[in-house]
């Protein structure tokens, strides 16, 4: 599973795509599965062609944690939490069991949209 | 301290409204992201994982209260009420809106502050040593030189677009508190065999992928030829720097590449190209060296009632005594080390409340004087002994009194992986986990000086290779994994530290400092420090410990 993010240009926010918006939380995020590629690439294409409301938009790896999809890689999931060392800054404030999936998900890999990305320039 | 004049005042006040329409012309659109860049980080603004991040210089660490009661309020009205101490000695602000970017270099502007140079490949802020004015160590000010420094190198035309950034530090006591043989250039003020004064001039030291303790190119450079000196030293490596490989463009890089004896050879010939008129002229240099000049200390004895009764009396204050006050040139005056490394919580941050108090007791107590070191801790240099029972009340009360300055948990850590896009693994966990299990302040105070040093990656901006023990955070197989790095020095003997041994899990780097810890205490022969008896021993006894218990 894939999920299609950025940072908003006018405050650094994280974001995440959803059908044409862009919203705070992963947990709200558009999931692109194994057969949408078309569409997560159509979402990119989307993405990229709205440079003053997003900077460097990239897909990510998602994979199942407690009941929600969490990113593949911890980069990715410090992005979707906020800073371990402050757990009252960032998305992670809010608490609630989508946070706490995030919090207990394992598994680590580079961020792969991002290693891409990087690539590309 | 220096003071702008009407110009240096004009130009950053015109620097941040320059900003400001460069910021409404990128939201409109009419400036494309790759353009914006550049100009967003030549005034010190990135964007990181969360958000932007201010980066605000203090010239080589000193400021007034006046500048950081305003860094308070930035950090109160912008950010999430703290800021992070770095060890370039300036401070960064994680939680910047581009929005609001204007209206902070507006404030910066007020108080004389601004983010110009602390990005960028040009001559960075100079690092001089914290206790200048203050240590009866030094041959002469550091900061005066300091300060023409940056003036000469502010936005200086030639040395604006150089292959890579470039940092200089200055100190001119023997004992070195810069890591000046860990920058570009390091400049130590010696004292030659007539008694004038002179530099002796290291280039090419540096950490990052490459790290190089720097060689020395010249033992002795009179003092008022410091500029043409300098020129020589930039133009040289301008010219011959590689501008083809990020990773390779660095003075060290070219200067290793050409030996440290022909890259002071082709200095040499520059300079006598540019002679004496690139030089500061003896009045400039004087009205500089006025903004400094000794502040009015009181005739005191050299012994405090106050302050040994205090010592007697109240445990906490005889033990801040011992580890965070310094030796003052004056008699009845201490210089006062501020510890921002509270156990467990994150090396060189302080909140904006703790800021107003530091303001407030440099104000009430300090002659007006804060310093930033490069260890990411706060002094005041100034501070009668008869005060000091006053001053660490207050910072007791703020949770600024941590007892722990040079000991195992004063720990440098760059932000890592929780903060900055260029990191591959968290360092602030890792700072905290040590100290927590170091929280035993006898134990600490037992094992002595241990300077521990984490980076979240290979830029090494929590200069592990120059840790006694070092710490770097890399990304193994897609996990943070940790190398650590033993016997490494930024002070006057200069080291690069070697490595222990296969990187470990995060959850076992604390615990191997502990067994580090234990290896030195059995070791140690009388008054060796770690790095003492790690010298003597060599990696052998430490490796051995640390891998057997992984069998």
């Amino acid at each position: 599973m894939r999920a299609l993010t950025a940072n908003r240009l006018i405050d650094g926010e994280v974001v995440f795509w959803a059908k044409g918006q862009w919203v705070e939380r992963l947990a709200d995020a558009e999931l692109f599965g194994d057969a949408d590629g078309e569409a997560a690439l159509a979402a990119e294409g989307h993405a990229k062609a709205q440079p003053t409301v997003v900077v460097e938009p990239y897909l990510i790896d998602l994979t199942a944690s407690e009941g929600f999809w969490a990113p593949v890689s911890y980069r990715e999931r410090i992005r979707a939490l906020g800073p371990s060392n402050h757990e009252s800054h960032g998305k992670q404030a809010e608490g609630g069991a989508a946070v706490a999936a995030l919090q207990h998900a394992a598994g680590a890999a580079r961020s792969s949209g991002r290693v891409n990305l990087i690539k590309r320039k | 301290m220096y003071q702008y004049d009407t110009l240096d005042k004009a130009f950053v006040a015109d620097r941040s409204a320059e900003f400001r329409e460069q910021v409404s012309r990128r939201l409109a659109g009419d400036l494309t992201e790759e353009q914006f860049q550049p100009l967003r980080l030549m005034n010190g603004l990135y964007l990181q994982l969360h958000a932007y991040m201010l980066r605000v210089a203090i010239p080589y660490g000193s400021l007034d209260s006046r500048q950081m009661r305003k860094l308070a309020e930035i950090a109160r009205t912008y950010d999430k009420g703290y800021g992070h101490f770095t060890t370039r000695t300036n401070i960064q602000f994680h939680w910047i809106k581009l929005k609001d970017a204007p209206d902070i270099l507006d404030a910066l502007a007020s108080v004389d502050m601004h983010g110009i140079q602390t990005s960028g490949n040009c001559i960075r802020n100079t690092t001089a040593d914290p206790y200048s004015g203050a240590t009866d160590e030094e041959l002469d000010d550091a900061r005066v030189w300091a300060e023409a420094i940056r003036q000469w190198s502010s936005l200086h035309p030639e040395f604006s677009f150089l292959p890579r950034k470039f940092k200089i530090a200055i100190t001119a006591a023997a004992k070195d508190r810069t890591a000046a043989k860990a920058h570009d250039i390091g400049l130590m003020i010696r004292r030659g065999r007539d008694g004038e004064l002179g530099f002796e001039v290291i280039v090419g030291g540096g950490m990052g992928r490459t790290p190089y303790v720097g060689p020395t190119i010249r033992e002795f450079l009179p003092v008022n030829r410091l500029f043409s000196y300098l020129e020589a030293i930039l133009r040289v490596y301008n010219r011959h720097g590689r501008r083809d490989n990020k990773y390779k463009a660095r003075i060290k890089i070219l200067v290793s590449a050409l030996g440290s004896a022909e890259f002071a050879r082709q200095v040499e010939e520059e300079w006598s190209k540019i002679g004496p008129e690139a030089d500061l002229p003896d009045t400039e240099l004087a009205r500089i060296r006025a903004a400094f000049a000794p502040k009015a200390f009181e005739a005191l004895p050299t012994r405090s009632d106050v302050f040994e009764a205090a010592k007697a009396s109240n445990p906490a204050f005889a033990r801040f005594a011992r580890n965070n006050l310094r030796a003052h040139k004056k008699p009845g005056y201490a210089i006062v080390e501020i510890s921002l490394k509270e156990i467990g919580a994150t090396p060189g941050d302080a909140t904006a409340d703790q800021m107003d108090v530091v303001a407030d007791l440099a104000e009430r107590y300090g002659q007006d004087d804060i310093r930033v070191t490069h260890e990411q801790n706060l002094v005041l240099p100034h501070v009668k002994l008869d005060d000091l029972p006053a001053v660490h009340a207050a910072l007791a009360t703020a949770g600024l009194a941590t007892p722990n300055v040079n000991l195992i948990t004063d720990i440098i850590a760059c932000p890592g992986l929780d903060y900055c896009a260029l990191a591959n693994a968290r360092a602030i966990p890792i700072a905290q986990d040590i100290a927590e299990r170091f929280a035993d302040q006898d134990r600490a105070e037992a094992i002595g000086e241990l300077k521990i040093k984490i980076s979240g990656c290979i830029n090494a901006c929590g200069h592990h290779h120059v840790g006694h023990i070092g710490v770097l955070g890399v990304d193994k197989k897609g996990e943070e994994f940790y190398q650590l790095t033993l016997g490494g020095s930024g002070a006057e003997d200069a080291t690069i530290g070697q490595m222990l041994g296969p990187a470990l899990p995060a959850d076992r780097v604390a615990p191997a400092i502990d067994t580090l810890v234990e290896v030195y205490l059995r070791e140690r022969q009388d008054g060796e420090r770690f790095l003492d008896t790690f010298r003597r021993t060599g990696v052998a006894p430490f490796k051995e410990a640390v891998y057997a218990d992984a069998h």
